[in-house]
């Protein structure tokens, strides 16, 4: 089960596929990118979030056009982008209170 | 190096359901990341390798451990709640693993006793030393037996609950 906090691979893939809907060569470039080469994914890894994440219902497979190449493409379900919300939210707040702090700290 | 057919045979390390459900698609894009890295240098073709293999052993472990229960197991600490795995199921390969670990275990003790046998000879200004038959053997045996035992009762109280249909009380006040 997934709970938020979400681990940093968790919510770069669902950030890759808020977006629009990718396969899993596309989200291990997307997250590649978004994080500046930080987080690369193995295969292994991100087939483990995915399961997980459909287990869960968060994100679903679609039928991708070029199937012929064993590609499936998954996209974000209602309850994935509102937990995904969720999180950015919770995030947001850290955030906000992290500047208070340390502005306070400055001052 | 690690090439595809290396890969594929890796992937066997995962459960059969996984593999069922992903395992063309792992290879789909393993084949897309070869591809590319082959064209980016040395270095950066080691960093893949060392990255996918680590990736599928430790995936294969974790998926193990979710079939076994392991994921569920915490969840009843973390949540508090009585909640049924969906697919609970014991594979036959961990039963024969345990028993290659016992039979290992077995045989080093008894190659650590040989060795302590012929000790005695091996110093003679210290006296001879006297081999004390080993009582560890059988603790181990009887621990071993004890956990296996508990596992087994564990894992027949929990597939007994879920032939009862307890978890669908969860689903029906989730409701």
């Amino acid at each position: 089960m997934e709970v938020l906090p979400l681990t940093q691979p968790v919510l770069l893939i669902l950030l890759s596929l808020a977006g629009q809907p990718r396969h899993g060569y596309s989200i291990l470039k997307d997250v590649e990118q978004m994080s500046d080469g930080r987080v690369v994914l193995s295969t292994g890894t991100l087939y483990g979030a995915l399961r997980r994440l459909l287990e869960e219902e968060w994100i679903e497979r679609i039928k991708e056009q070029d199937s012929s190449r064993g590609r499936q493409a998954y996209r974000l379900t209602t309850r994935g982008r509102r937990n995904l919300q969720l999180e950015v939210g919770r995030m947001k707040q850290l955030t906000r209170l992290a500047n208070l702090r340390i502005a306070v700290k400055e001052a | 190096m690690i090439s595809l057919s290396l890969y594929q045979r890796a992937l066997r390390l995962y459960p059969t359901l996984h593999r069922e459900q992903f395992g063309e698609e792992m290879i789909a894009v393993f084949r897309e990341l070869q591809a590319e890295m082959a064209t980016k240098g040395m270095f950066a073709w080691n960093r893949f390798c060392a990255r996918e293999l680590a990736g599928v052993m430790a995936g294969a472990l974790r998926e193990h451990w979710r079939v076994l229960g392991g994921d569920h197991f915490w969840r009843l600490f973390s949540n508090r709640r009585f909640t049924m795995h969906t697919e609970f199921r014991f594979p036959k390969a961990t039963a024969g693993l345990m028993i290659i670990i016992l039979a290992g275990v077995i045989l080093a003790i008894q190659r650590g006793e040989a060795i302590q046998r012929s000790l005695p000879y091996a110093n003679p200004h210290v006296g001879p030393i006297h081999p004390v038959p080993s009582n560890l053997l059988p603790g181990i045996v009887i621990g071993l037996a004890f956990f296996y035992a508990a596992g087994l009762i564990g894992w027949a109280i929990l597939f007994a609950l879920r032939r009862s249909g307890v978890h669908r009380l969860d689903e029906t006040s989730a409701k």
